[in-house]
């Protein structure tokens, strides 16, 4: 059962799990579903199978959510997504989000343990409104552009210094969306008409120094589960602080390191 | 029309033919990408991935071999579709054939749909078997003759020649289409046809190009409150008012066109409730329709999900009144399923001539049949292995318990990549086209 938990997070590295790790969630997760049962089990061992089932929904659900959200963020440049796809996905996101959220007020005690220790960057940030508010996610237009690159206008939105939290939820926020507008639904909004008069050339590389000259206040999205198994897709994360402090206030680049490193 | 019932039950199929390039190492371009049998069964075009169509023709039945149907040969390949660029959005528009439909034929020549993700085009294939010969002013390769030698006149007169099969564009109905487009059909009124995307559907005339009308339309006004896309659509089989269009969701709407001009609200919605025990995050991918089919009668429909097919009764919206479970033992899988992606496969389905049998693809060469009256279903695989010309298939059988019998495949053997999408049966006799990636099998029942 342990055996699963630390290889969730190899995931979103796009390494591929051998199919029988997946099969065995598949096998466990299902507490519904009518399973075959051996007659020959005892009582306590529904209980521990109830039990381990419950852990395995969890890590299923862990999995899903580390599959959608890197499914969202692949894509081929040039090529338009399937929105029937990206729909797809996100309606899973959601339904997701939705279920964490209501586990999160039903049971608060119940995540800390089990699932992602990093599940109170999910508490703060994952608000289902999120996907529609986020500011610094709804302007822009992620095709074309890297999604490690969001080229946010600070000026759009008032974020100045009056919403603390702002920066904290932009990180993974903007996952998610960046996902949900990776998927082109705002392809057919004239956009491009707002924007043509700014030069955005040098946000179009994956060149840091020179977005950091650009005075960009966004920081470059955080996207995947910062784990400490992982490298974050987020380049400038914990360990270089001299680039990132180009991006960011410092201030507000310690609050987030600490809370990404739960430390 | 077909043999009695076309039951699974005294049916033989055996292998005919296959088409397509034997070896493994498959072309993108010529994935196959859509299969049609045209009004009469005589013509059979397949659409791939590199903008191709090729049509085949069955040779009419010998009197050597009367056993035996006539085969499908090339009858015209042309290219149907390029791929372009869309320079406002900066993105490639794929080539790919999504979907062929004829027309019914009115005259010596044939017609077809075709279309890729944006650009509609309706084809006219006409045979020419005659040239004119002995023309006055003209030598027979094009030259001309210098009018002075040309002492007497002549009429010219046609002689026979070669068979020459021509395509050419009659029509190109484009920009109408901000997404995808998924789906085509032809009205029954023989005029008009409707393309659906995404999350539009317009009508068209067959004649005029730089209209169509806009019939549905459910993008919503902010988009990130999309939650549904349209999936497939069809035009009822003789009411020319009425269509269907499937969504993500796993619901079918049925729409009156008599009712306004702009049909978003539904004359009928057809939709199951979900089962709470196989309730899991993927539910709703897998309630997503693939295909739906008007059957030939018009009372019923064929919708096609990712784990099985139903039979709806236009007259009962409450629930199909038949499903067939086309693969239920990857229902344990699908975590494994949508790592692959293959979760988001969209498969197709086809009825027989008169009804009585469905079929669909599945994964490692697996297609099925589903006998509605004799309640048998049976597996087939389409395989370079069983080609031995009118070789009877032989039934195949997954095993789902722990126990695998001899001649059954396991499920962990089984090659996802190896899908069958696209099938199609003979609209009169008892003859498939089923698709693997590349190759299109054909496959017909045992004759005495």
């Amino acid at each position: 059962m342990t055996r699963l938990s630390k290889d969730t997070s190899m995931l979103g590295r796009g390494v591929k799990r051998k199919r029988s790790c997946l099969e065995e969630l598949d096998a466990e997760v299902l507490p519904d579903a009518p399973r075959k049962v051996d007659k020959k089990q005892d009582v306590d061992g529904d209980r521990d199978r109830g039990d381990r089932s419950d852990m395995s929904r969890l890590q299923q659900r862990q999995v899903v959510l580390s599959l959608c959200l890197k499914k969202l963020q692949d894509y081929q440049a040039g090529m338009e997504l399937s929105l029937r796809r990206s729909v797809l996905l996100v309606n899973t996101l959601r339904q997701i989000q939705d279920e964490m959220q209501s586990d999160r007020t039903g049971s608060p005690d119940l995540h800390l343990h089990s699932i992602n220790p990093d599940s109170c960057l999910l508490r703060d940030d994952f608000r289902e409104d999120l996907l529609v508010t986020c500011p610094g996610c709804a302007v822009g237009n992620a095709e074309g552009l890297s999604p490690s690159l969001f080229p946010e206008f600070p000026s759009q939105e008032a974020n100045g210094s009056s919403e603390q939290h702002k920066p904290l939820s932009s990180p993974s926020c903007s996952a998610v969306s960046d996902a949900t507008n990776a998927t082109g639904y705002l392809s057919d909004l004239a956009l491009d008409d707002i924007f043509e008069d700014i030069d955005t050339s040098m946000y179009e590389t994956s060149d840091l120094p020179s977005a950091c000259a650009a005075g960009s206040l966004w920081p470059i999205s955080v996207s995947l589960w910062p784990d400490e198994n992982m490298k974050p897709f987020c380049p400038t994360h914990a360990s270089g602080g001299g680039l990132q402090s180009c991006l960011m206030d410092l201030n507000e680049l310690d609050h987030i390191i600490e809370i990404l490193v739960k430390s | 029309m077909a043999g009695p019932g076309g039951g699974s039950s005294d049916v033989q199929w055996c292998f005919s033919q296959v088409k397509g390039a034997m070896d493994d190492d498959v072309a993108e371009a010529d994935i196959i990408s859509t299969v049609e049998f045209n009004h009469s069964g005589e013509l059979l075009a397949t659409g791939d991935k590199g903008g191709r169509v090729v049509i085949f023709q069955q040779e009419p039945e010998s009197k050597n071999q009367p056993q035996c149907r006539g085969e499908y040969n090339v009858y015209s390949t042309f290219q149907s579709h390029e791929p372009e660029f869309d320079y406002l959005k900066s993105l490639e528009i794929e080539e790919k054939i999504n979907k062929i439909r004829w027309l019914p034929q009115k005259n010596a020549a044939q017609f077809l749909l075709s279309t890729n993700d944006k650009t509609i085009k309706l084809w006219k294939i006409s045979e020419r078997d005659k040239r004119p010969e002995g023309y006055n002013l003209k030598e027979e390769d094009g030259r001309y003759r210098d009018p002075n030698t040309v002492t007497t006149l002549r009429v010219p007169v046609f002689r026979p020649m070669d068979l020459m099969v021509e395509a050419s564009p009659r029509r190109v109905f484009a920009n109408a289409h901000t997404y995808h487009i998924n789906s085509i059909s032809v009205n029954s009124d023989h005029e008009t046809y409707l393309s659906a995307d995404d999350l539009r559907i317009n009508l068209w005339h067959l004649e005029i190009t730089d209209r169509s009308f806009n019939i549905v339309d459910i993008k919503p006004a902010n988009m990130e409150e999309l939650t549904e896309v349209i999936t497939a659509a069809e035009f009822h089989p003789y009411q020319c008012n009425t269509f269907v269009y499937s969504s993500s969701k796993g619901t079918i709407r049925l729409c009156d066109m008599r009712a306004s001009a702009l049909c978003d609200t539904h004359a009928k919605m057809f939709e199951e409730p979900e089962d709470p025990n196989n309730r899991s995050f993927f539910s709703e991918i897998i309630s997503s329709i693939s295909d739906v089919k008007f059957s030939h009668s018009g009372r019923y429909m064929m919708t096609r999900d990712y784990l099985s097919v139903k039979i709806w009764d236009l007259n009962m919206e409450t629930r199909p009144v038949e499903t067939y479970q086309v693969h239920e033992y990857l229902r344990s899988k699908l975590c494994s399923l949508y790592e692959n992606d293959c979760i988001f496969d969209k498969f197709e389905c086809c009825w027989n001539g008169n009804d009585s049998v469905v079929m669909t693809g599945s994964y490692n060469n697996f297609f099925r049949m589903f006998d509605r009256g004799y309640r048998h279903d049976v597996t087939f695989e389409a395989s370079r292995e069983n080609s031995k010309p009118r070789s009877v298939l032989k039934p195949r059988k997954v095993s789902t318990g722990g126990k695998r019998k001899k001649d059954e495949i396991s499920v962990d053997s089984l090659d996802f990549n190896k899908k069958i999408l696209h099938t199609a049966w003979h609209p009169l006799d008892n003859i498939i086209a089923v698709a693997t990636t590349n190759n299109l099998y054909i496959f017909q029942d045992k004759v005495n």
